[in-house]
């Protein structure tokens, strides 16, 4: 602990004990989709950070200060990102912007981010490649969640050939590209890559191709929602049952939908299922906060919890929220969440444990096989 | 023969989704841009019906009365005023859309909402593995046809809607009540499209837009008809095709936007569109 | 050529210091605007900078969905497709080629030409003869699906779903991007403004009323539309262009449907047609949104969705609508409008009437379907003959007068005017051919006023300044007579609208007469006329034909009025041509006797 720290620390406590004279809060900005296609998770997003920012704040907050939330609305795309980064920065003066978004959402409020100088640390999974020196992310990329699916079906099932299906945007397009890359590394044959507009519903056409190919395994990669639900709904229609993995789905939608459901594989860093203290922790802590009001934990929502946690060390490392100090502390700084140990220390993103998962008939996913500390490769090399 | 099935299905639910508008457009002379969300309203009703454990099918009739007496109020408040204007017709019935959305967002909540499955798996038909369900909306679709076509040619409102459709002011003359037929089908026209919502749920997902992603293709498909009942069922055929064609083999992404563009083209080259056949 | 000695109409020495007071109008309050922009970033913070820099950019847009919609009557969802491909050109050009001057120069250009040149092609696309306000409505919901598809399978060259973010941009801080999107937008709404006011911007409300009545007065709607949605989709990619400077970032959804409807709702609720409603109401709206929504996503757009419908359905005019009305109760508010004067001007010299006939019909024959409607037509038709056609009802004179000056019917055999085919050709080309059709019920422009129909009656002779108003319309005599005999010159500020039954066929045939057409078609121009109007109306053609030698054919039921002013009757009779003779011969026949005997007509 260095010596400025420790001063820090002794300020803070002196802060703690005498609250009158305790500092304005540090504001954490999260733009977020709480409409649009991203409403169906964003609830659960917000309700993490809500306990981080609780739990941190019942603790004496970060240097003395407590924190605070301003959550804003960006409508799950650019023009409402516009306004909501505008509106956080510029408005609510945030020290910090922490948030789930969709990547059209991300790039939009980039600019914002450099203009106003704030640090960002992205939560959600995405397709990759997003460098900008105030850009820190702490959730999967492809060469992270891909791997373990194409292993286990080489492996287990002696998958050769594949057929993958996308909808037609960046991070459809970007996943199947690395999984195809990978498949192909690996000896693996695709015999098929189909898409469909991110919009598109009718996946007839696809489904026939699907037959014809006679694959020994899927893989899909759709955007979330809508298009996810839809694609499944057919294949189990048209009475597909080969090997499936979904990399869009998640637990809950998976819980969701019911049978159509079942034995679908899919790979995330995080699941409810994950057996550590931290997550029996983390899960208690927020059924004891929410109760029946409670969204399920995610893969999207767990991120944002920890970045909280992430955000407040390096707060503290830096002996103050000025971005030059934070940014330069945030890629050396850990936290031991729900997730495992998380640093974005790899170009500024975080190697990753990931799980894959199958779903069961009741919706629960179990829990096939664990891969520890899985690196994200070369995201941003320019970035250190 | 797989594509044939697809050719086939595809055609039926094009059909299906936009037979309500066909209804509306033909008699009132009017868009009904708010055909999504009723669509949407139906797939709703199929959730409410699922909730409160009815069988699933029997959604569909409920859907029906649902849509068709909604589509009845929207017809007096907001359809009424604008038969002289209708391209603000157009954009009032769009805001329409918009509105039903959001109120079903705030009462269901933004989350995509799963019913039972009508007709689950796939069954073998002239040596293909096919699905179930979609012979099921293939079946519907007939039916649905007829029956259309049995009040348009045989019932006493049908005569009076195809007096309305050729000549208004004439009809008026002859003393056909005009604002009763047009209010009544209006209702018809949202109930049909509701009850395409409640076929769509085994297809699609049920979330608060999703109708919008129908409404351009059934609108058209409506367009090129030119308010013809059969000139639809032909339309939903060759454009059907086109789509399901142009995705097996071109791209699926040009599929989905080949039957706005061809239909756009088509009514370039031949303003009647597919009518004149 | 005009003469001043000649002038006729009201306004007096008096009123001419008005026109000039309210042409610099526009150019103060701009200057007003301009200023008071300038130094808006001085006192804003960021945050109202940041959101208003863009608000003002959809606000320019806004004004060119309101020159489609609100003044030309074409209901556009598409200039956001437009904006869209503006944008998207700039953020590649600057990806990929860089940011120096020159290259910026080559993306502002990109930005402007790649929309415009898709407006052109989309402009074809929806405007042809016949074609329907509801096509061309559809044309433009398909475009932005269209556009938006092309983003999305870009791949990495348009970015796809996630857009191009991270280009370089013009060197320019927050300040100076609202400076500069002030500026574009005032510049855009100064030019929409003094375009709307000139004698060109009457066209547009012209075409929005009557498209047809335009054609026939030998201008070419179609051209204007075409020309207008080109034009406007180069402003839109401009607006691109700055949209994505200032932003730094593009993404699909600036090019979408769902965008395009936006701004449709934005200028309906600021007040279509008004130019000053739909900025105002989008820079309110979206401002408003950028603080509301973030706190009620859903209730926003509740909200902002039933304002919409009701505005539609009870205030069609928007928001603006009330602030006309509040004004126009004031004291002030009241101003007659600009009027011009009406100045004769000498007439064309005759056609020679020597030798050709100036009128050919062969063989003419029509039918829909197995119903035949006109067979076996052979007539000729010269300089200064004045000839009636009649017969009872359903004989198929309207049809025929428009076969004559509609090249693009389906008929068989052949029509010529002046020896020039007219096969294919469009009423405008005809009417260009020397050719003026005065409709059964009269077809003027409603919204316009009486001189600004004359005006526009002159426009294919005079061409309409696109800037200013012109001070005089020159008129021929001829239509100056039938003007001065219907007391219609004493009227000129009058709506069109307002106009009686009468003076509504009065104005019509003036408007007709001031294309100082070869050959005059004619149909019922006396139907529901008192009998002064008849006398009247029949005493200009007379003059016409008689002492200018011109041709004119005339549909009409009077047998007293047809006797009185006809050269030659020819008598149309189930289709076919009965008879064709001269006053005498055909009034004395037993065959007219036969058909007007009976209850052939009512």
């Amino acid at each position: 602990m260095s010596k400025r720290h420790l001063i820090g620390a002794a300020a803070a406590l002196v802060l703690a004990v005498s609250p009158a004279r305790a500092e304005d809060p540090i504001v954490i900005g999260v733009p977020v989709g709480l409409s649009g296609a991203n409403s169906v998770v964003a609830p659960s997003v917000v309700q993490s950070a809500e306990l981080a920012v609780e739990e941190i704040n019942a603790k004496g907050g970060v240097l003395g200060r407590q924190l605070k939330l301003e959550v804003a609305d960006d409508a799950s795309g650019a023009a409402g990102a516009q306004k909501a980064f505008d509106s956080l920065i510029y408005q609510k003066k945030v020290d910090v912007l922490i948030s789930m978004e969709t990547s059209a959402a991300r790039n939009a409020g980039l600019p914002a981010v450099t203009k106003g100088r704030t640090p960002y640390i992205y939560t959600s999974f995405y397709e990759g490649r997003s460098c900008n020196k105030n850009l820190f992310v702490n959730a999967w990329v492809p060469e992270q969640q891909v791997p373990p699916v194409v292993d286990a079906f080489a492996k287990e099932k002696g998958a050769k050939t594949y057929f993958l299906i996308g909808s037609d945007y960046a991070f459809g397009r970007g996943m199947l590209a690395f999984t195809r890359q990978y498949i192909e590394k690996t000896g693996g044959k695709i015999v098929g890559e189909e898409y469909l507009p991110m919009d598109g519903s009718d996946w007839t056409a696809i489904i026939s191709k699907l037959k014809e190919a006679k694959p020994d395994a899927l893989i899909t990669s759709t955007a979330g929602g809508a298009p996810n639900v839809t694609l499944t709904k057919q294949l189990r229609g048209a009475g597909v049952s080969l090997p499936y993995a979904n990399l869009a789905v998640d637990e809950g939608t998976a819980k969701s939908m019911g049978a159509d459901a079942e034995g679908i594989y899919l790979s995330a860093s995080y699941v409810t299922g994950v057996d550590s203290a931290e997550n029996k922790a983390f899960l208690a802590a927020m059924e004891k906060k929410f109760g029946a009001g409670l969204k399920t934990p995610n893969d999207l929502s767990v991120p944002q919890y920890e970045a909280i946690y992430l955000y407040k060390a390096a707060v503290e490392k830096a002996g103050g929220t000025e971005t030059a100090k934070v940014l330069e502390a945030l890629p050396t700084v850990s936290f031991i969440g729900p997730r495992g140990t998380i640093s974005m220390n790899k170009q500024h993103h975080a190697p990753l444990t990931m799980y894959l998962g199958q779903v069961q008939g009741d919706g629960s996913v179990k829990v096939i096989s664990a891969f520890k500390d899985v690196d994200p490769g070369e995201q941003c090399p320019k970035l250190k | 023969m797989l594509l044939i099935l697809d050719v086939l299905t595809t055609a039926a639910i094009l059909f299906v989704t936009s037979i309500g508008l066909l209804a509306i457009f033909g008699v009132l002379k009017i868009i009904n841009f708010a055909h999504g969300a009723w669509i949407t309203i139906g797939a709703y009703c199929a959730v409410v019906a699922a909730k409160l454990g009815l069988n699933p099918w029997a959604a569909a009739p409920l859907a029906f009365v649902v849509g068709a007496a909604l589509g009845g109020l929207a017809e007096l408040f907001i359809i009424r005023p604008l038969y002289r204007r209708p391209l603000d017709a157009i954009l009032a019935t769009w805001g329409l859309g918009i509105v039903i959305g959001q109120l079903i967002t705030l009462g269901f909540g933004r989350d995509v909402q799963f019913t039972p499955n009508l007709l689950p798996g796939a069954v073998q038909l002239l040596g293909v593995d096919y699905s179930a369900y979609r012979l099921v909306a293939l079946g519907a679709a007939l039916v649905i046809g007829a029956a259309f076509a049995f009040t348009i040619e045989g019932t006493r409102l049908g005569l009076s809607a195809r007096a309305v459709i050729m000549n208004e002011a004439l009809a008026r003359g002859l003393g056909i009540d005009t604002a009763r037929v047009r209010f009544v089908t209006f209702m018809i026209g949202a109930g049909l499209a509701s009850l395409a919502g409640v076929l769509l749920t085994p297809l699609a997902s049920v979330d608060p837009n999703m109708g919008v992603g129908w409404l351009i293709g059934a609108f058209m498909l409506v367009m090129v008809s030119n308010a013809s009942f059969l000139a639809l069922a032909a339309a939903c055929l060759v454009f059907g095709a086109a789509q399901v064609l142009i995705s097996a083999f071109v791209s699926p992404i040009f599929g989905s936007i080949a039957i706005a563009v061809l239909a756009a083209v088509t009514l370039r080259i031949s303003p009647k569109g597919f009518s004149r056949a | 050529m005009p003469e001043d000695a000649s002038a006729i109409g009201l306004s007096g020495s008096a009123e001419r210091g008005r026109p000039r007071l309210s042409r610099a109008a526009p150019f103060v309050v701009a200057a007003l605007a301009a200023a008071a922009l300038w130094a808006a970033p001085l006192v804003l913070d960021a945050f109202a900078v940041n959101v208003l820099t863009r608000s003002m950019i959809y606000a320019t847009l806004a004004v060119t969905v309101d020159l489609l919609w609100g003044f030309t009557g074409i209901l556009t969802f598409g200039q956001a497709a437009f904006f869209g491909v503006g944008a998207y050109a700039t953020a590649m050009a600057l990806s990929y080629l860089g940011a120096t001057p020159e290259w910026m120069a080559v993306a502002l250009a990109l930005a402007v030409v790649a929309p415009a040149a898709l407006g052109l092609a989309v402009g074809w696309l929806s405007f042809y003869h016949r074609s329907t306000a509801l096509y061309a409505s559809v044309i433009s919901l398909v475009l932005p699906i269209v556009v938006t598809q092309l983003i999305y399978s870009g791949g990495e060259w348009t970015g796809s779903s996630s857009g191009l973010v991270g280009f370089e941009v013009l060197p320019l801080e927050l300040e100076g991007f609202f400076r500069l999107s002030a500026f574009a937008l005032v510049a855009a709404t100064l030019a929409a403004w003094v375009f709307v006011r000139s004698d060109a911007g009457r066209a547009l409300v012209a075409v929005r009323d009557n498209d047809a009545r335009c054609a026939y007065l030998g201008l070419s709607p179609k051209r204007l539309q075409i020309a207008l949605t080109a034009a406007l989709a180069g402003v839109a990619g401009l607006a691109g262009f700055i949209f994505a400077n200032a932003s730094s970032v593009v993404a699909p959804e600036n090019a979408g449907f769902l965008f395009g409807t936006e701004l449709v709702i934005w200028v309906a609720l600021g007040g279509r047609g008004t130019l000053l409603g739909p900025v105002l109401g989008t820079v309110a709206i979206d401002y408003l949104a950028a603080n509301l929504s973030g706190d009620l996503p859903f209730l926003w757009q509740l909200l902002l969705g039933a304002t919409f419908v009701a505005v539609i359905i009870l205030l069609p005019g928007g928001l603006a609508e009330i602030a006309r009305r509040v004004w126009s109760a004031l004291p002030i508010g009241r101003s007659a409008g600009f009027t011009p004067r009406l100045v004769a001007r000498s007439s064309r010299p005759a056609a020679d009437g020597a030798g050709a006939p100036l009128l050919t019909i062969e063989g003419l024959a029509k039918s829909y379907g197995s119903l035949t409607v006109l067979e076996n037509i052979d007539l000729e038709v010269r300089a200064g003959e004045l000839v009636s056609l009649v017969g009872p009802n359903g004989a198929g004179k309207t049809t025929l007068m428009r076969c004559l000056s509609d090249g693009t019917e389906p008929f068989k055999g052949a029509v010529s005017i002046g020896g020039v085919s007219t096969a294919g050709l469009t009423p405008n080309r005809i009417v260009a051919l020397g050719v003026g059709r005065k409709f059964q019920v009269a077809s003027v422009f409603e919204s316009l006023t009486v001189a600004d129909c004359l005006l526009l009656a002159r426009a294919s002779h005079d061409g309409l300044s696109p800037i200013g108003r012109a001070e005089t319309i020159g008129l021929p005599q001829a239509a100056l007579n039938v003007l001065r005999m219907t007391g219609l010159d004493r009227m000129l500020a009058e709506p069109a609208r307002l106009l009686s039954h009468g003076q509504k066929q009065a104005l019509e045939l003036a408007m007709v007469v001031a294309l100082e057409p070869r050959l005059i078609l004619l149909d019922e121009p006396t139907a529901g006329l008192t009998k002064a109007e008849r006398t009247t109306i029949g005493a200009a053609l007379k003059a016409l034909t008689g002492e200018l030698g011109v041709a004119a054919v005339l549909v009409e039921h009077d047998l007293d009025f047809v006797r009185e002013i006809s050269s030659r009757i020819v008598v149309l009779h189930q289709g076919r041509l009965a008879l064709d003779g001269t006053v005498e011969e055909v009034v004395g026949s037993e065959l007219v006797r036969t058909i007007y005997s009976g209850a052939a007509h009512g």
